[in-house]
């Protein structure tokens, strides 16, 4: 059942269950089983057909905790179980009425059978796939920033002049001792966009191993597939001119050129939204490496080195209210897109704020935005769904959780609102506060299903306990002014230092100015790859700045307190 | 005279046993036949893991279990020990939202 996982060890049976089992077998179970009724929100009670209100046989109250005899199907409140016991010998064994629970009355305590819990979650007809229906449901929601090209320079020269101050104050440390692969990328006109999503991606562990190991050759490319654009080839090429160790600012020109044939709906001299950038890249290396790689997609997943690396699995439970069937669906995703928490300040809600110890309701966190995210969502009664336990149109509760992890987890925040009243878009500036090291466990599939049903004992499936949970920040793209204007700086973080990437300057800066930052998108990686990813450069030089370094529990220790 | 309740006979209910429904049972009765104790317990349910107490009980939970040894602790006595305190520490407003909904129910119930 659960073996491989430690953390969900089943108890052992006292010795009435065992018993008890021993004497009537699963019986007892079965028969119960058609009383079982399955509520919205996981729950499961015993219906009492014949009586109406059940009530306790010796004293004919109906308050508190009731259970059912497994044996003689009388029911006894919690003051009269052990009467019950004793009157009758061997029934020791009882399921409380409402919450379907098993419970021995000689030890006045919760008994655990996965047998019995089998009997319950098959009251759940759970796990039936269909096929992927959201598929790209948030691109609407995904926004291109537009703006007049003037303009955007004039921006652009604002920023340069800040930048430049920038510069002259902190140029002072040996450029020299800087990470390999920390190279500026000059901006091409209003493409601040593409750098910052670049930088990250030229720094994501598996992604750069990759390039770097020649896993994609571009004059082998070249040569085998004429003079046909490949985006892979073109990050090949960027991946070598900045890893070269020169330092000068780097143009990618040819790069912007083969993305604009790739995706020509977004070729032009406006700003772009660096969320569907980073979309329609791993879309453009997805396309080329899946014809060259002859299609082995029938063992399942893409082995495209995008997927590879950043594709993960979402899971979507639909219950419906009236019959409490849940159907499940399971949709790829390469970035979990989460809305901005601002519970906490909607009028409506003042009340009854989430309020967790450890943190300042006031702020917005990273954590929050994921328990938004996989929290249960009544859909509205406009959004009816039809439920095929009851052949018809139902109102129903979604649930999102994480099946599968990538190695690199690209979180991308909704900053970006569309109000339904006023029409518009209105860009959130709300400050979000997030953690440098991260541990998806309450995310996955199976600690919300496992939530969802409360104490029961039944394996979800790909309930893993090798996979890895913990992860750790390697950048993190800021966005800085307006809807229709800005400007993205990306943060990167290696070997614990933090460096500025903003197009063409790099500087390395204190985590305070990475924390305070306006995040828009982050990237993590699985916390292995990152230690190991950290060994490899260790054998660079070392900057004579060691006094920065901090270790990373305590930083975010720090950050919770 | 209070309007008799239509429910079902208990098969076996001893004949002291069988008198007149009190109020609360009444009440009770009603809101199980419709349904709405069920969205009531959910109600609640949901506020109360907003407003942080179940988090609170869990913690004395903990604790407790700490003290004694995992292996020397029933649910029964879990309960025991939180029934007071979370009895106690359940949030005023709370309270005062789930009687609004009871009154509101009763009133349409009557009618």
């Amino acid at each position: 059942m659960s073996l491989r996982n430690p953390s969900y060890t089943n108890p052992k049976p006292c010795k009435h269950l065992e018993d008890y089992k021993l004497r009537h077998g699963l019986s007892g179970y079965k028969s119960i089983q058609r009383h079982l009724k399955a509520t919205p929100h996981g729950r499961t009670s015993v219906e009492m057909l014949n009586t109406g209100v059940p009530r306790c046989n010796s004293c004919n109250g109906f308050q508190g905790r009731l259970y059912l005899c497994l044996i003689c199907n009388s029911v006894s409140c919690l003051d009269h179980t052990l009467l019950h016991t004793q009157s009758e010998d061997g029934h020791d064994l009882a399921v409380d009425i409402e919450r379907a629970e098993l419970y021995c009355c000689v030890c006045c305590d919760q008994v655990y059978d996965p047998d019995f819990d089998k009997v319950v979650m098959s009251k759940h007809n759970m796990g039936v796939p269909r096929d992927d229906k959201h598929g790209d449901e948030s691109i609407g929601e995904r926004l291109v920033k537009r703006r007049r090209l003037g303009l955007g320079v004039a921006e652009e020269l604002v920023d340069l002049k800040k930048s430049k101050q920038l510069v002259s104050m902190r140029d002072r440390r040996d450029k020299s001792c800087y990470p390999l692969g920390l190279r500026g990328l000059n901006n091409l006109g209003s493409t601040c966009f593409m750098n910052s999503v670049l930088q990250a991606l030229l720094h994501a562990p598996p992604f750069r191993n990759y390039f770097l190991s020649e896993g994609h050759n571009h004059e082998a490319c070249r040569r085998r597939s004429g003079d046909r654009l490949c985006l892979s080839c073109d990050i090949d090429v960027v991946f070598s001119a900045v890893f070269s160790g020169d330092r000068a600012p780097y143009s990618p020109a040819h790069f912007l050129y083969s993305w604009w044939q790739h995706s020509a709906n977004l070729a032009s001299y406006e700003q772009q939204d660096a969320h569907e950038f980073f979309i329609s890249v791993l879309d453009g290396i997805h396309e080329k490496e899946d014809k060259s790689r002859n299609r082995n997609r029938d063992s399942g997943d893409c082995q495209c080195i995008a997927h590879r690396v950043f594709s993960g699995l979402l899971r979507s439970d639909v219950t419906c209210m009236t019959c409490g069937s849940t159907s499940t669906t399971y949709d790829p995703c390469v970035d979990i897109s989460v809305d901005l928490d601002t519970s906490n300040f909607s009028p409506t809600d003042t009340v009854n704020k989430r309020s967790k110890p450890n943190e300042n309701s006031s702020i917005s966190t990273l954590l929050g935005c994921l328990d938004l995210f996989t929290r249960q969502e009544k859909l509205g009664s406009e959004q009816k769904l039809f439920c095929e336990t009851c052949q018809e149109m139902r109102d129903s509760v979604k649930q999102m959780s994480i099946r599968r992890l990538p190695l690199v987890l690209c979180l991308h925040i909704k900053r970006f609102e569309h109000s339904a009243v006023r029409k518009t878009w209105r860009k959130i500036d709300r400050y979000l506060q997030f953690p440098f090291s991260l541990d998806m466990t309450p995310y996955l599939s199976s600690s919300i299903v496992r939530n969802r049903f409360g104490n029961r004992i039944f394996s979800v499936e790909g309930d893993e306990s090798d996979i890895n949970t913990d992860f750790e920040i390697f950048a993190v793209v800021t966005h800085s002014g307006t809807l229709e204007s800005g400007h993205y700086v990306t943060y990167l973080r290696l070997r614990n230092r933090w460096y500025k990437c903003d197009d063409a300057w790099i500087t390395e800066v204190d985590e305070e100015i990475v924390r305070a930052s306006q995040c828009y998108m982050m990237f993590y990686v699985q916390k292995m790859l990152y230690q190991k990813a950290d060994e490899d450069l260790s054998s660079l030089p070392l900057s004579p700045r060691r006094d920065a370094y901090l270790p990373i529990a305590s930083c975010c220790e720090r950050l919770f307190k | 005279m209070r309007p008799s309740v239509n429910r079902p006979p208990t098969p076996d209910v001893q004949e002291n046993q069988e008198k007149e429904p009190t109020l609360q049972e009444t009440i009770n009765i009603k809101l199980i036949e419709s349904g709405e104790k069920e969205r009531l317990m959910e109600l609640l349910r949901e506020r109360l893991v907003e407003c942080g107490w179940k988090d609170e009980m869990k913690a004395i939970c903990r604790a407790f279990i700490k003290k004694k040894g995992r292996n020397n602790v029933t649910v029964d006595d879990l309960v025991h020990v939180i029934t007071p305190k979370g009895r106690a520490s359940v949030p005023d407003s709370i309270k005062a939202e789930l009687l609004q909904r009871i009154r509101k129910f009763l009133v349409s119930a009557a009618l």
